[in-house]
């Protein structure tokens, strides 16, 4: 993560705390709804426009639900090299279902319930030649086949 | 509020026309519709536009004041509403209540589009603002519209075990319900084993069972009792209209959003669910009643899933009902007689409009070719970008 040969993709959505990598959420001052990324304010309408402070999400989560995306998405998605890869949804501890790549695994191979864990992972290198990271989740390694 | 009934509906043909600006599609749509009606531009005392992201001059998607400066400079009122794919749906409300609280004794709904090659992107012009879920779904993870129902497709499959073939199976109806309407883009026939042939888009949803994009335009003309009377058109009423947002909790991934707070109880797709219950509630219905259901079947799995979500059957059953012939046009609840949305490829804010023409055309038993018998009572359901839904009722 962010270090002289690497970047993230956008700003403030993930960082890295000892070495451990999290999202970077927000959780209602009231309610405790977490949300992911960041956002001002509670959308409970318990909470009549409660503030939500920054938080740090997950690293671990379960698998929701999964899809191979087969055809390359338009050029605001940096990729390189391209290839058909996974996407999923992810639920974290903390009530947030998250969306991201899939990593560590086949692209096929995935399985809906699987033990998920949070990667920094580059999406491609800049001109300046950094990597470029993206937050993807990947089966927790001993339950890969 | 007094009672509101359609007076004419029209529309163009869905297709690709790169030669026929937007509002000439709307016209000839509205013109259709008068005609149907028996009236001319002079009779409209109000005009509502679902307005396009994607194109419309002074940059501000279709308007209901251009399209009048271009073919009758009335001095009528105007709204222009948006919605993202839902704002057909919205407009025909907002045409409802210009009648029933008295505005207007007749008023006119269209909606008109012409759509980008390929998977929908970011509308032109915008910023990248890494605070806009519409940036950051893009350049962080590529995820295109399809691979939002596609990851609701698989996550069906594991809970109630949907498997492919019936996917496919929903693709076939959709396509054999086009095969007799005039306005559909794509009218063949196609088997089960030709849909899964087709290339996966996003696994486990193929190129069959996505809609694809396309121009198109329809509009609806709404009036007063008496000026249905007076003009001798079938009496159909406009017998609920509602239109929702989406709730606290609703567990769906909305496009273009990358995460969601799910809370256990919230209803699924909610800003449809709440639209259409508020719909049938105001018509004084319930599902039962309901002889024929025109939905947004972005893909096969909408095809499923939203007549569990309207109240047609359980969750779980839509399998055991499309596989049974019950969505069919002669089946107990039949699901998008028109051909839908994979027949017609999504004009998006034209979509809801044509829902709306559909329903009178079979309540008018007019329907050629893919008449539902008997239809008395036909619902729309739409969504829309952003958490929008509406819903339209019409009863002969």
């Amino acid at each position: 993560m962010p270090t002289p040969t690497s970047i993230p993709v956008v700003d403030g959505l993930f960082d890295v705390q000892d070495g451990a990598p999290a999202l970077v959420g927000a959780k209602c001052t009231a309610c405790g709804t977490h949300y992911f990324p960041r956002r001002a304010r509670c959308s409970n309408p318990a909470c009549n426009g409660a503030e939500a402070a920054p938080v740090r999400l997950g690293p671990r989560g379960v698998l929701y639900s999964w899809s191979v995306q087969a055809y390359r998405p338009p050029p605001l998605f940096g990729m390189d090299p391209w290839a058909p890869y996974a996407i999923g949804l992810v639920d974290l501890p903390e009530g947030v279902r998250v969306m991201a790549m899939l990593t560590g695994a086949p692209p096929e191979a995935f399985q809906i319930g699987s033990p998920m864990q949070l990667r920094l992972e580059p999406l491609r290198v800049d001109a300046d030649g950094r990597e470029v990271l993206t937050w993807k989740f990947a089966p927790v390694a001993e339950h890969v086949a | 509020m007094r009672p509101v009934y359609v007076l004419g509906v029209g529309a163009h043909p869905w297709g690709k026309f790169p030669e026929t600006p937007q509002v000439q599609l709307a016209a000839h749509a509205l013109g259709a519709a008068l005609r149907d009606a028996g009236l001319g531009w002079r009779d409209l005392g109000g005009l509502v536009a679902a307005s396009s992201r994607f194109e419309g001059g002074l940059g501000w998607g279709l308007h209901a004041n251009e399209l009048l400066q271009s073919v009758a400079e009335l001095g009528i009122p105007t709204l222009n509403v948006g919605g993202g794919c839902a704002a057909g749906g919205i407009a025909v409300h907002s045409t409802a209540l210009m009648i029933a609280s008295g505005q207007c004794e007749i008023a006119a709904a269209v909606g008109a589009e012409r759509m980008p090659k390929g998977f929908i992107p970011r509308p032109p012009g915008t910023k990248d603002d890494p605070t806009d879920s519409d940036y950051l779904r893009w350049v962080a993870m590529g995820a295109t519209n399809p691979v939002y129902w596609a990851l609701e497709a698989r996550r069906r499959m594991h809970e109630f075990g949907t498997t492919e073939e019936t996917y496919a199976a929903a693709s076939v109806l959709m396509h054999r319900n086009a095969v007799g309407n005039p306005l559909a883009r794509y009218r063949a026939e196609c088997t089960v084993a030709e849909v899964l042939a087709s290339p996966v888009v996003a696994s486990p949803l193929r190129l069959l069972e996505l809609c694809a994009v396309s121009d198109g335009a329809a509009a609806v003309i709404l009036g007063t009792e008496s000026a249905a009377r007076r003009l001798g058109v079938p009496l159909v009423r406009v017998a609920g209209y509602a239109t929702a947002t989406g709730s606290f909790g609703d567990p769906a991934t909305r496009i273009p959003t990358i995460s969601t707070n799910p809370v256990a109880g919230a209803p699924h797709t909610s800003e449809v669910a709440t639209a259409a219950r508020r719909a049938m509630a105001m018509a004084g219905l319930g599902p039962e009643d309901v002889d024929l259901v025109e939905l947004a079947d972005n893909s096969v799995w909408q095809v499923l899933a939203w007549p569990e979500m309207l109240g047609f059957c359980e969750p779980g059953q839509a399998d055991w009902m499309l596989t049974h012939g019950e969505f069919d046009l002669d089946g107990e609840m039949p699901v998008n007689p028109s051909g839908g949305f994979l027949s017609f490829g999504e004009a998006t804010t034209a979509q809801g409009l044509l829902q709306v023409c559909e329903l009178a055309w079979q309540l008018r038993g007019q329907a050629t070719g893919r008449q539902v018998p008997g239809a008395k009572v036909g619902m729309s359901a739409i969504l829309g970008l952003g958490a929008n839904g509406a819903s339209i009722v019409l009863q002969a």
